[in-house]
């Protein structure tokens, strides 16, 4: 069941479009596609096995999958850009009727941006650092040869501007100029005021039009309608749109694209350079250059996984709105069912390089038939309802887990809280700068012991900035951690050592934190051998135990970090962590880069550690679909401040702040229900 | 920027000081006198030994000697040679050679470096990669006099193609044998850099992302590749003019060029204190100049470097 939001007007809608795309038949249309790559060795790889989906007119389908599913191949075999070696063995990719994939290079550059657009995963490495975002956004203009058209048209509109002559175009395409926007705006308000408009109703209009007509990116049927919607009629606003509407330059438009992706000031922004922009920023701009040339199709590969949760959905939401209004079809490409039931209409679920499932996103969401499909139900972290109770998986009972009695504790004299942090203040000197910047200002919580709380808050709201002070790496301006009671800014050299040994970090990138150099062994040993435990023999017995713990076999001790999965280093790092029975583990970002399934493979490892050790986590995610999953308590940080702190149902059920509400709204199919027990 | 450029220009100061000190130092620990060789094989006369040694302040201690020098630099009197020549005059007359051989060498290893560079970088694993590849390590590893001598016996002994040796007032034929042998290693240099920015800069998202713009091969790649490709290649290229003047003594000497680094090499053998530290200041300056250059040509190619 959905809740019914829908009005029976919006489903009328829905229905039309239906029946007008079922009667255009497919814009994309991916029958039994097959994509090889080749190995060292010569041997073919088989990425792609058989995959088949259609994409209609104006229709959001979006393609889920773990990653090396496949599903990114699917879209870039669609575009014509597979990477290395890869090569199209079988099937077909029909765009508008035509076969597209045996095209030669010229004639599929053609396609690229005039037909299909892309958006691509990567903010950071997807835009070249030497060039300015606006010149970039012009190249794509340029190579589809809008450019001169624009000009000409613009030269042409210009030419003719208030004659009754009609410029003839397939689109509207007269933009308006920057330089005659404050013309156009007085002749509209001259003629507002002309039919008897005034007051705060003639500022409310203008203040309408001034917002609403982006040089660059308004047409002149658009300034037109917007006249008569006013009241104008319609002679009058035709000879102003005519007039003052006469095309706009090369900067206006690019600046107008960048305008339309949500990017704010863009006519400034368009100078600057990509490191000058943020994450989000970035991705907008990405939007920017993958609609500039209006394709009919965009790909859109994963274009907010790399991004905080807010800002997902406030591009997302804005891509929806975008490629609403322009028409323009999406193939979404995403490894999280929840988000893909949000956006799409229309689900494919790839697996192993094969489409195993594919319909209307609420059917596949609801009635799953795929046991992958299922699995990736169950996974999908912005769909799980509550925290996974490990407890009851291994027969225990989970009201003794939350009174403390946890095994191998053999607390009457410990204290309640394992950590508590008071008044935590850490000022940083920014360059070029007189004041302060504090990143984290006044944070006081605690730990309860045997439990998970949680630091939440997006990119930059000083969240690592917190666990770095509490593991000591970073000294606070002010304030104090203690641990086990005691203030952890007075422990010597000795009891600093006791204190690494008992409070042990998992970092974000599983990638970054293991030593490449270092075998999967020598890495989990390491511990081990720094703080003088056991001799080599014992150790060695450790450490498999430990692989044993996160149920890795032992035949990775002798790999290296680069022969394993993301996953599977994230699960060594725990390992690592463990290794010297540590009683708190701080986690930042520990299961961010870890796709969906097996993130939650981990986020179970974390919760049966906990209930089998009594191990207190400190838990820092910029996602509260996560949090929901592992967490007791929640700790909410924005700017640096704390600005909620309660338990997870309670945050969940009744979250106070403005901030912690729209953080809770950016979870991605949050409101959708799954046919899953 | 224009505190930075002070800053880097003031730390011109101290290099340049340090260096001729140490030069100034080395040169006078050489063993041997310098006057008692004048006389050659003639008997030493005493009285004119000494005359001579208090003429170049030969007779002062090692300090004095060299605070004495740096005054008279500092009026752009370098002394004279113990021939009688104004040392600036020699110079003068070797350093337009040296900067003409230099810049020769310098347009030989940008052109082919880059070339070949870009030539190996787009075949990557293929076998004109590997031809490419194996040419530069082979003109790396050999010692630059080795293939100065097999270019010369080559082509100007057997084949006679180039003139055997430059000689006095060289013409571009003359030098450029010189010129290829001086600028052959860091060419292979070039190449090997080129190659591997071209390599990794093509597999960048942004050329990707470039490619579904709808934009041609050939245009992604002179524009995204290429142009991303050279900054680190520029910076190389600046430094090593500074460094290809200084280190033309090799082909210099191979080949007779009367540039500077035959003067030095000269000066050397005859414990020219002089002219060795004022050719040494001189190529310590253009060095640093270079560096500064370079350092804000790099500024001006990535616009992420910012200098403040």
């Amino acid at each position: 069941m959905i809740e019914n939001t829908n009005t029976n007007a919006k489903d009328e809608a829905a229905q039309r479009l239906e029946a007008m795309q079922r009667e255009q038949g497919p814009l994309l249309e991916v029958q039994h596609l097959k994509v090889d790559f080749t190995d060292d060795n010569g041997h073919d790889v088989h990425a792609v096995r058989d995959a088949s989906f259609n994409v209609y007119p104006g229709q959001w389908v979006a393609i889920v999958g773990e990653s090396g599913s496949g599903k990114s191949t699917s879209a870039m075999a669609v575009l014509g850009l597979l990477p290395g070696t890869g090569h199209v063995v079988g099937g077909s990719i029909k765009l508008e009727g035509q076969e597209i994939s045996g095209l030669k290079g010229k004639e599929y550059d053609q396609l690229r941006g005039s037909k299909m657009g892309l958006v691509p995963q990567d903010p950071m490495s997807n835009l070249n650092p030497v060039w300015r975002i606006g010149t970039q956004v012009k190249e794509a203009l340029v190579a589809n040869h809008m450019d001169i058209a624009h000009e000409k048209r613009s030269k042409l509109a210009k030419a003719l501007a208030g004659d009754e002559v009609n410029v003839k175009s397939e689109d509207d395409e007269t933009f308006i100029g920057s330089e005659e926007r404050p013309a156009l705006l007085a002749a509209a308000k001259q003629a507002l005021t002309g039919i008897g408009m005034s007051g705060k109703k003639l500022d409310n209009a203008m203040e309408f039009f001034s917002q609403e007509w982006t040089a660059g990116s308004e047409t002149r049927w658009r300034v037109a309608d917007d006249l008569i919607k006013a009241g104008v009629n319609d002679d009058k606003a035709w000879q102003i749109a005519k007039e003052h509407v006469t095309g706009s330059n090369m900067n206006d438009r690019i600046a107008g694209l960048l305008d339309e992706a949500g990017l704010p000031d863009a006519a400034t922004r368009a100078r600057q350079y990509p490191h000058e922009f943020s994450g989000g920023m970035r991705q907008r701009a990405l939007i920017a250059i993958g609609l500039a040339c209006r394709p009919d199709l965009l790909i859109a590969d994963e274009p907010t996984s790399a991004l905080d949760v807010t800002v997902q959905k406030r591009i997302l939401d804005h891509l929806q709105t975008l490629t609403d209004s322009l028409g323009t079809a999406v193939l979404f490409i995403t490894h999280d069912l929840g988000l893909a039931a949000e956006r799409a209409q229309h689900i494919v679920v790839m697996y192993k390089g094969q489409v195993v499932e594919s319909g209307p996103s609420l059917e596949v969401l609801q009635h799953p038939m795929h046991p992958y499909t299922k699995r990736l139900v169950a996974a999908a972290p912005s769909l799980a309802s509550q925290r996974i109770i490990s407890a009851k998986e291994h027969g225990e009972n989970a009201d003794a887990l939350l009174e403390h009695k946890v095994k191998g504790e053999q607390t009457l004299e410990k204290s309640e809280h394992i950590i508590t942090v008071e008044h935590l203040t850490r000022e940083f000197k920014l360059p070029r700068k007189k004041e302060m910047f504090k990143a984290v200002d006044d944070v006081s919580f605690s730990v309860k012991r045997g439990t998970t709380l949680a630091i939440v808050g997006e990119s930059g709201s000083g969240k690592s900035t917190v666990a770095n002070m509490v593991l000591r790496l970073l000294e606070p301006t002010s304030g104090k951690v203690f641990y086990e009671g005691k203030n952890i800014a007075d422990f010597g050299k000795a009891e600093l050592l006791d204190f690494r040994r008992h409070v042990q970090p998992v970092f974000q990138n599983p990638y970054g934190s293991l030593d490449p150099m270092y075998s999967i062994y020598r890495s989990i040993e390491e511990p081990l051998r720094i703080h003088h435990i056991g001799d080599r023999k014992s150790r060695a017995k450790r450490v498999r135990e430990l692989l044993d713990m996160v149920e890795l076999p032992e035949t990775v001790m002798s790999r290296y970090p680069n022969e394993l999965s993301g996953g599977q280093r994230q699960r060594i790092a725990i390992a690592r962590a463990m290794a010297l029975d540590p009683d708190v583990i701080i986690c930042d970002e520990a299961v961010s880069a870890l796709d969906v399934l097996v993130q939650d493979q981990v986020l179970h490892l974390l919760n049966d550690l906990q209930a089998e050790r009594g191990l207190s986590y400190l838990f820092i995610t910029h996602d509260l679909a996560v949090v929901r999953q592992i967490a007791d308590e929640v700790v909410v940080m924005q700017h640096g401040r704390l600005v909620e702190h309660a338990t997870t149902d309670e945050v969940f059920d009744h979250p106070q702040q403005q901030y912690t509400r729209d953080l809770l709204d950016a979870i991605p199919g949050g409101k959708l229900k799954l046919g899953l027990d | 920027m224009g505190k930075y450029l002070l800053r880097r220009i003031l730390q011109m100061i101290p290099v340049v000081l340090g260096t001729t000190l140490l030069v100034y130092a080395l040169v006078f620990a050489l063993p041997g006198d310098p006057v008692k060789a004048m006389f050659g094989d003639k008997p030493v006369n005493q009285a004119v030994a000494a005359q001579i040694r208090a003429e170049y302040n030969l007779d002062k201690p090692f300090i004095i000697q060299y605070l004495l020098f740096l005054k008279n630099a500092l009026t752009l009197d370098f002394g004279n040679t113990f021939a009688g020549q104004p040392v600036i005059d020699e110079i003068g007359r070797a350093f337009p050679v040296t900067i003409r051989l230099a810049l020769m060498a310098f347009v030989f290893e940008a052109v082919f470096g880059v070339l070949f560079g870009i030539i190996s970088g787009i075949n990557k694993g293929r076998w004109g990669d590997t031809v490419i590849l194996i040419i530069s390590l082979l003109l790396i590893s050999v010692p630059t006099f080795v293939t100065g001598f097999i270019m010369q016996y080559l082509i100007g002994v057997k084949w006679r193609l180039l003139p055997v040796t430059a000689g006095n007032d060289p013409g571009f034929l003359d030098l450029l044998m010189p010129a290829i042998v001086l600028g052959s290693v860091s060419m292979a240099y070039i190449i090997r850099l080129t190659r591997g920015e071209i390599s990794s800069n093509m597999n960048e998202d942004y050329v990707r992302t470039a490619r579904a713009k709808g934009m041609g091969r050939r245009q992604v790649f002179v524009r995204h590749v290429l142009r991303n490709s050279l900054i680190p290649v520029v910076t190389y290229l600046g430094q090593d003019l500074g460094a290809l003047m200084g280190g033309a003594m090799i082909s210099e000497t191979i080949f007779n060029v009367h540039g500077i680094g035959y003067l030095t090499y000269q000066s050397i053998l005859k414990g020219e204190s002089n002219m060795v530290v004022s050719i040494v200041t001189l190529l310590t300056l253009i060095f640093v100049v270079t560096n500064l250059i370079v350092d804000l040509l790099y500024a001006a190619l990535d616009p992420r470097i910012r200098y403040a």
